[in-house]
């Protein structure tokens, strides 16, 4: 076969290689994002999705959301502009959470042993399904922004409401009132994570006395609109091809 | 296609196989927590911790230890760390191990950080339950905002039976005895499972139909919007709709469920309750130390005055958890961990009783391998070179009193 001839001879077979190359391309995105968005969000999410005693509501609310959008932005960026595919949010969220919980219950529970019931992932993926369908529907990088991005923020925190309620039961211990939450971080030693690191309940929105998780996830809402944007021009030019050598295609 | 695929496939197989050989093949065990490997002056000039108690050498799964002792905050904190104004007792086990059931400091519950006053000693006492079977190093550890991990003696602890025995009961405030090993798990599982499924599901609405290579030449020959179709709008607006329901539902639900919830509890303890010692009667005046390094011995020229009604003896010089004893004057009777005590390694080069009144200079040779498996000779190469520990003193009534002893450490290498 000479190199101006084509590598496939019918369109059936022409089928089959694109499919081929779809499979191809998907596992390998899948588990590329996997790997990268685990070791980034593991970075800058770290502790507040990695213990139930972290999960409060006032940094976690704030702080995951924004920490997570940054790669669901990039990817949706390549997929839609490139291929209109509304999955990359989903996507990576998908291969975030099968990490994680390999990780987590490999490492956190195989190796550390401590129980799942203590170390679960966050619930992303209400948030990214909503992302990825006003992709689809508005076809706008804006309104996915603004409309999207503040979606990403405020449904995370009653997109994981059911997983952790039920930890957040108080209980008297020994003459203190915590949470099962607290419970957990206190009776399940933690050597190298010391309880003045815990960074929850800090701030200064008294004001709004308990319902402090709605103004929360609104203003996490609002920056996860701005690192959205930004995010999402990393991945436009991440999916472009204007660095190859036209020489060389 | 197929040698392509053929290719894919064996080379996947030999990354896999390399994978698991690198991760299954060479897996040591870690048998302690580095506390060798943490600087000597943090162990020596930090938190002195003594009269430390393991109540148990050997613990079933689901039964009780006790780890108890004191710790006195040291007056000459070194500069280079930050002050325990924010701290935590914890304790340093490899992984949940045991379970931390309560901590205590001057009889106060400590489950969350507490501020210390340099100066002072406190009584801690922490109760551990057995959990995962296995010989534990167990040891104190106090955690110092800016500080770091400051590491007390650890002892070697051995827990029986089987983990699957575990449990660990907890009644709410609510009413409800449950088991936290275990309690919320099915919850969790479900509802990652469930979301997991609908994003799984959108996935696979759209990798039935081609993908990459038609899409993009699609794209690139300006057929964009032949790409999404109105069934693809339904499905997608039924997915957005869907979730944000399901989410709405969920958490109507959830609050009916568990109408009563309090946020995560945080803050810091202060007024620390400390523990009185006996009144001081004696007095050190360091004159000078040295610490020889081949024989592994400190050197102290130590002016002694005795200000007490009672005669007393030098028994103990302890620094950075490690005891050095005159078997003359002090036994151990606590079953102290060995590699952290030198029975024999404390000489006085006039250890009598000093009468009451008296000054006495004396040389204090403090000498065990200690120095080097724990890394204290280390010390001479810390840039503030300074030495620190507790010395105790035993008058005729056996009464014992702690004096502190800070100074500059010369080193002699011949």
């Amino acid at each position: 076969m000479s190199a101006s001839q084509s590598a496939v001879r019918s369109r059936a077979e022409a089928v089959k290689v694109s499919r081929t190359f779809d499979w191809m391309i998907l596992f390998t995105l899948f588990f590329v994002v996997l790997g990268g968005y685990h070791i980034h969000y593991m970075l800058t999410g770290g502790d507040w999705d990695f213990w139930t005693d972290w999960k409060d509501r006032r940094l976690w609310v704030t702080v995951a959301p924004i920490v997570s959008i940054t790669f669901p932005a990039a990817v949706q960026a390549c997929l839609w502009y490139r291929y209109r595919l509304p999955f990359g949010a989903v996507v990576c969220v998908l291969g975030l959470l099968l990490g994680e919980w390999v990780n987590r219950y490999l490492n956190f529970w195989g190796w550390t042993y401590f129980p799942v019931n203590f170390c679960f992932p966050s619930n992303l993926i209400p948030g990214a399904i909503v992302l990825d369908g006003i992709m689809l529907l508005g076809g706008s990088m804006t309104l996915t922004a603004v409309v999207g991005g503040l979606a990403w923020g405020l449904l995370f925190y009653p997109g994981n409401w059911p997983i952790i309620a039920p930890l957040h039961v108080p209980v008297e211990y020994n003459g203190m009132m915590m949470t099962l939450a607290d419970l957990q971080g206190y009776n399940y030693v933690r050597t190298g994570t010391p309880e003045y690191i815990r960074m929850v309940e800090k701030g200064t929105l008294r004001t709004f006395g308990k319902d402090v998780a709605p103004v929360s996830a609104f203003f996490s809402g609002f920056v996860s609109i701005i690192i959205y944007f930004l995010w999402h021009f990393f991945g436009r030019w991440f999916a472009g091809t204007s660095f190859v050598s036209s020489e060389n295609i | 296609m197929k040698l392509l695929k053929d290719k894919v496939a064996k080379l996947s197989f030999v990354a896999l196989l390399a994978a698991s050989s690198a991760a299954m093949l060479y897996t040591p065990t870690a048998a302690a927590h580095g506390e060798k490997s943490q600087a000597a002056f943090m162990r020596m000039r930090t938190i002195h911790w003594f009269d430390m108690n393991w109540s148990k050498e050997e613990v079933k799964v689901n039964d009780t230890m006790t780890l108890s002792g004191k710790f006195f905050v040291f007056q000459g904190w070194p500069e280079t760390v930050d002050k325990p104004e924010v701290a935590f007792l914890n304790v340093g086990e490899p992984g949940a191990v045991f379970i931390r059931q309560g901590s205590w400091i001057g009889g106060q519950l400590v489950p969350r950080s507490v501020s210390l006053e340099l100066g002072e000693t406190y009584e801690f006492k922490v109760l551990l339950k057995a959990r995962r079977p296995g010989d534990w190093h167990v040891h104190a550890m106090m955690n110092v905002q800016g500080g770091g991990p400051i590491i007390g003696p650890g002892k070697w602890t051995t827990i029986t039976g089987s983990m699957r025995d575990f449990v660990n009961p907890v009644t709410t405030l609510t009413g409800e005895t449950l088991d936290l090993e275990t309690y919320n798990l099915e919850n969790t599982y479900f509802w990652h499972a469930l979301w997991y499924a609908l994003g799984l599901a959108w996935l696979a609405y759209w990798i039935r139909k081609p993908m990459f290579i038609p899409r993009s030449i699609a794209i690139e020959s300006g057929k964009a919007n032949t790409l999404i179709t109105a069934t693809d709008r339904k499905v997608g607006m039924a997915f957005v709709a869907g979730t944000i329901a399901i989410v709405a539902t969920a958490m109507t639900s959830t609050n009916e469920k568990y109408p009563i919830t309090t946020p995560l509890q945080a803050g810091l303890l202060r007024g620390m309750k400390p523990f009185e010692m006996p009144a001081k009667t004696v007095t050190v005046k360091v004159e000078d130390a040295t610490y020889r390094v081949p024989g592994r011995a400190m050197q102290m020229t130590l002016k002694i005055t005795n200000n007490g009604d009672s005669a007393v003896r030098l028994g103990e010089f302890n620094t950075a958890s490690v005891r050095f004893l005159d078997s003359a004057v002090l036994e151990d009777t606590t079953s102290y961990p060995d590699d952290l005590l030198a029975e024999d390694g404390l000489t006085v080069s006039d250890n009598s009783p000093l009468a009451p009144g008296q000054t006495r200079t004396v040389q204090v040779t403090a000498s065990d391998a200690a120095w080097e498996v724990y890394r204290l000779a280390d010390l001479i190469y810390d840039p503030d070179s300074r030495f620190a520990g507790l010395l105790f003193f035993f008058d005729e009534a056996g009464k014992r009193q702690m004096i502190t002893v800070d100074a500059p450490l010369i080193p002699v290498f011949i």
